[in-house]
């Protein structure tokens, strides 16, 4: 996965900051900063006080999520963006949709990130 | 919530050019085609609009600055050349468009049955005072077909959302009917079983369920497959005037003269909560509780808003999970209220024939939303209970949490 194939209306900045998401079997995805801090979870790994390990990296640990919610993982960063592009402008929010097959799951993940 | 709702736009009917006594003026009805293409508005005196949607830009000024009811912001019946105006010779009381477009399953069965009144295009049901429902073709205004059977007002009409043109109509004659377009409108069913008259019908958007509700008290709940009566949900205390699904089929809620809205759990017919209807600023006395009536409640698009329209002369944007409105509006003499298909905007009828648009809330679901909509979009209740996941997440995905 190459990440952004679908963008939102072109909103992102040009001095984006990236982090990189490491899934427990090692797969990494790596997300501009700003959108991966739509996660309530991911913002506080990030800025938190010490008990993780990522606040002097950027880089998240997700030892908790299996491989096979890698493709989750994707419909998850394409959320970020989507929530990041359009909670600032004024414009009709299109629908997102998610896939009836991965839609369990990824409710996991939504529920354990907060988004 | 950030506002109220902003009237962006308010229409009045022309005036009509022969006054008939028998007939009346008010807004029974008010529809959105299910791809928002078109409005339709029975605008009294036996009227359909067909107005194009997006109205043109001089009856919304830009950023949605409106005030309230500027003489900028009517039109009086003259409009765009695609503006169809139908004459349906008596009172309309119930309107639904077919879905649109069609699947191409769809095309393909009309391609191969040429003698069929073609009702593969958008159409539009009227509901008369009569009985009669008239079926007519959206693009053109032409009539297409007349489905008799009903013996008094047919009050509320549903078309099944998969396209397949099976229309449900409700009636005072107590009765609700399947009618087949695919078949020359031919009446294929008759549901029995309400006592008084039904006021509305909705179909849920898995056409698995038909909803009726009706004087006496009652909501039915029928299969859409076997036409038959799954269950009775009793609550309300007066006539039930008005129910809608979610958009994943998870939810209904009901209105009722009593001014509470129900929100039930349809797999179940479990109650899951009560919207009360108070006066904003209580009476002094006690007597004005009965007026806040409710006539029309709605589903917003993506499943997480309600807007109903009571007697009180309010119209109430309600959050699922809240207990009390989120924001108001004031409007006189509601009678009707639905959402446009892709948010952002409400439509409501009144008894003097004037429709109102509202801007409504402007949502951005979390992705727990998406993910429960989309389950529940095939899930039943029962099914989510037996799926291995924790007891939170079931009370999230059956609604019983938010």
């Amino acid at each position: 996965m190459d990440g952004e194939k679908k963008t939102y209306g072109g909103c992102e900045g040009p001095d984006a900051v990236y982090v990189k998401l490491i899934l427990s079997d090692g797969h990494e995805f790596i997300v501009k900063k700003e959108r991966a801090l739509t996660s309530g979870t991911i913002k506080a790994m990030l800025s938190g006080p010490g008990q993780f390990a990522e606040k002097e990296a950027d880089e998240v640990h997700f030892r908790e999520i299996p491989s096979h919610v890698l493709s989750k993982v994707y419909a998850l960063c394409m959320y970020f963006m989507y929530k990041v592009c359009y909670t600032n402008s004024s414009t009709e929010i299109p629908e997102f949709p998610v896939a009836p097959e991965i839609a369990l799951e990824l409710l996991m993940a939504a529920n354990f990130l907060d988004c | 919530m950030e506002s109220e709702p902003l009237l962006l736009a308010e229409l009045k009917p022309g005036r009509p050019h022969q006054f008939d006594w028998k007939s009346s003026c008010e807004t029974w009805s008010v529809a959105f085609s299910p791809d928002g293409s078109w409005f339709a508005w029975s605008q009294g005196h036996c009227i359909v609009k067909l107005i194009p949607w997006p109205l043109e830009e001089q009856f919304i000024p830009k950023g949605f600055e409106a005030k309230s009811r500027s003489s900028k912001n009517e039109t009086k019946g003259r409009g765009s050349p695609k503006e169809k105006t139908l004459d349906c010779g008596q009172i309309v009381w119930g309107l639904a468009f077919s879905p649109w477009p069609s699947p191409p399953s769809r095309k393909l069965w009309a391609r191969h049955h040429p003698q069929v009144p073609d009702v593969s295009c958008l159409v539009l049901a009227t509901g008369l005072n009569d009985g009669q429902i008239k079926i007519w073709e959206v693009q053109t205004g032409l009539l297409l077909l007349n489905l008799s059977g009903h013996q008094d007002v047919v009050r509320d009409l549903s078309f099944t959302p998969s396209g397949s043109l099976i229309l449900v109509s409700a009636s005072r004659d107590k009765t609700l009917r399947i009618w087949d377009l695919n078949k020359h409108g031919k009446q294929i069913q008759v549901l029995s079983g309400h006592l008084q008259w039904v006021y509305c019908c909705s179909i849920s958007p898995d056409c698995s369920m038909l909803c009726s509700a009706a004087g006496e008290k009652s909501v039915f709940l029928w299969s859409m497959r076997s036409y038959t009566l799954i269950r009775k949900l009793e609550g309300h205390q007066s006539s039930v005037v008005s129910c809608d699904f979610s958009p994943d089929s998870a939810l209904l809620v009901t209105a009722s003269y009593d001014t509470n809205v129900i929100m039930w759990d349809p797999y179940t017919g479990e109650r899951l909560r009560s919207l009360h209807h108070t006066q904003v600023d209580p009476a002094m006395d006690d007597s004005d509780v009965h007026i806040s009536s409710l006539r029309s409640v709605c589903f917003s698009p993506e499943g997480l808003y309600l807007a109903t329209v009571a007697d009180d002369r309010l119209l109430r944007i309600w959050a699922l999970e809240l207990k009390t409105p989120i924001a108001f509006a004031p409007m006189t003499n509601g009678l009707c209220c639905t959402f446009f298909p892709h948010g952002g905007v409400i439509a409501t009828g009144t008894r003097d024939g004037h429709v109102q648009f509202w801007t409504a809330p402007r949502v951005l679901s979390s992705l727990k939303h998406l993910c429960r909509k989309a389950l529940r979009s095939f899930l039943t209740t029962y099914q989510v209970l037996a799926l291995p996941i924790p007891k939170k997440m079931k009370e999230f995905l059956t609604y019983r949490t938010f």
